[in-house]
């Protein structure tokens, strides 16, 4: 009884997704659109897509910024907000710049930042690292303040300086929100990662989407969109098995990440 | 002594802000950035001004606005009935939860060309964009708030007699509010930014549409212009939220979240 339950468990999110597949296949057919493959279709065009060398290349390409930006952003971000979370002075100090930066969409400022830096890597993989950074920061915080104080006393007592205490007690404390935020993030750099590329049309996956959207290749627009779509589930399911083994002795928290854009 | 610490913390949060745009001030005033890439912040915050007075800008931003809250106003109906519908029952949640489990990672900026070719290029296709992306957050949001509602709240109504039907209205939905409102917050600012990004693919009024006309024609200027409207536009919007949470939960006990 208990084994059948773990396994439809394990199986829900496979029917999940075969359960979608099969809405698109009878949506499709149902509304016999020329520029709406059914399911079937676009998985065929999948191997066609990821054979060629052409758009392996892009993808790498697509990976490595997006691996360098959500890195850069990681390293950055977790200390910031750390800091934030444990001094009041630091908190009121970047608060509102960065209230000001959050509605802003961080794919926006690529033609601004194209015209400072071109076209290449080093704009694509900043507006990255801006994307991730606000989650990875907003997260940090709220782990930080959310620290016991006596914790943070007793470590002083015991002769721990300001810095020492931010590195072995808060940020242990902090860890299960910084690695959620880390989750949202890493969504994120996925998706800022498309519409960088989208804006600035030279390599990656989102600009192979977007020209076979332009030239009318509907059927490679939609297997682009698994694709992509299997890699931000495929990304998200490592990282939580990542996540889940750091921070096992703490309480399950939310397990479906909160992403935004 | 309390507003003195406000000011406080209100002045310190305005340094940053000063810098960057004395940084920026700077960079284009000793000339190392040429005023075509990079325009003086006055002239920008002027164009802006002048901008807001004339009507075509006003309505890209009424066309920007008429998306967001269409969009977003979906995403908390749905999100909200269906969050709080799955907490309570779990047959609905055993559905319900490996579908989110899926489509909550997926980048949904990836099925915006489905839904151009889908629902043309017209309002409908943001609209669903906005509501996709905003959706989430306050799905799951209204879902562990109305799943970790106190048992004992719940009985103690049962036990004054309040009916079956009404525990949902009476209990659930006002226990659940700040988590619910929480991930509204959330959802708002994704809307800003998601609305935006669909007008700059493809648009031809709003915001987004305003920077790639911009950028295509290198106005420097005017490429600030639509970013610092959206940018305001968020704050107003959180503002108000902000204003609407502390009406709505007056009496909760809450830490001060800001950011």
């Amino acid at each position: 009884m208990i084994l059948s339950e773990t396994l439809t468990k394990r199986a829900a999110p496979y029917l999940a997704c075969l359960g979608l597949l099969l809405v698109w296949q009878c949506a499709s057919l149902g509304l016999n659109n020329d520029s709406f493959p059914t399911a079937v279709e676009a998985i065929r065009a999948i191997p066609s897509i990821l054979g060629d060398k052409e758009s392996l290349i892009n993808f790498a390409a697509s990976l490595r910024r997006m691996a360098i930006g959500f890195g850069l952003a990681v390293v950055i971000s977790i200390p910031l907000g750390l800091m934030m979370g444990r001094s009041r002075a630091v908190a009121s100090f970047f608060n509102p710049l960065l209230m000001v930066i959050y509605p802003v969409p961080k794919a926006a400022l690529m033609p601004i930042i194209m015209l400072w830096l071109g076209v290449g890597d080093i704009a694509k993989t900043l507006v990255i690292f801006l994307g991730v950074s606000l989650p990875v920061i907003y997260h940090s915080f709220e782990g930080a303040k959310a620290v016991e104080e006596k914790m943070l006393w007793s470590g002083a007592a015991m002769g721990l300086s300001a810095p020492q205490r931010l590195r072995r007690i808060v940020l242990p404390a902090a860890l299960p929100e910084i690695l959620t935020g880390c989750r949202t993030g890493l969504v994120l750099a996925l998706i800022t990662m498309i519409t960088s590329e989208m804006i600035a049309r030279q390599s990656g996956a989102g600009n192979i989407l977007f020209n076979a959207l332009d030239m009318g290749q509907y059927d490679t627009v939609f297997a682009m969109i698994i694709i992509i779509g299997a890699m931000g589930i495929g990304f998200d399911a490592l990282f939580e098995r990542m996540r889940a083994r750091l921070v096992r002795w703490s309480e399950q928290q939310l397990d479906i990440p909160l992403s935004f854009s | 002594m309390k507003v003195r610490a406000v000011a406080t913390d209100l002045l310190l949060g305005l340094v940053p802000i000063a810098l960057l745009v004395g940084l920026w001030q700077a960079l284009v005033s000793f000339g190392y950035a040429p005023v075509a890439l990079l325009p003086p912040p006055g002239q920008v915050f002027s164009r802006l001004l002048q901008q807001l007075l004339t009507d075509t800008f006003r309505q890209e931003i009424a066309s920007t606005l008429l998306r967001l809250f269409a969009g977003f106003s979906i995403a908390v109906v749905l999100g909200v009935s269906v969050g709080v519908a799955a907490a309570v029952s779990p047959a609905i949640s055993a559905v319900v939860r490996p579908i989110v489990g899926v489509l909550a990672p997926l980048p949904k900026v990836a099925l915006y060309p489905a839904l151009l070719l889908l629902v043309g290029f017209g309002h409908e296709s943001k609209i669903m964009l906005v509501t996709a992306d905003a959706l989430f957050p306050i799905l799951l949001s209204s879902y562990y708030g109305a799943s970790t509602v106190e048992q004992k709240l719940i009985w103690s109504a049962m036990a004054a007699g309040t009916p079956p039907h009404q525990i949902l209205f009476k209990v659930v939905l006002p226990a659940a509010a700040p988590s619910i409102l929480t991930g509204c917050r959330i959802g708002l600012v994704i809307s800003c930014i998601v609305v935006f990004l669909a007008e700059m693919i493809t648009s031809t009024d709003g915001l987004g549409h305003v920077l790639v006309t911009a950028a295509r024609t290198f106005q420097a200027v005017d490429m600030f212009v639509p970013l610092i409207t959206i940018s305001l536009l968020g704050l107003i919007l959180n503002g108000l939220l902000e204003a609407l949470r502390s009406y709505l939960l007056r009496g909760f006990l809450e830490s001060d979240t800001r950011f």
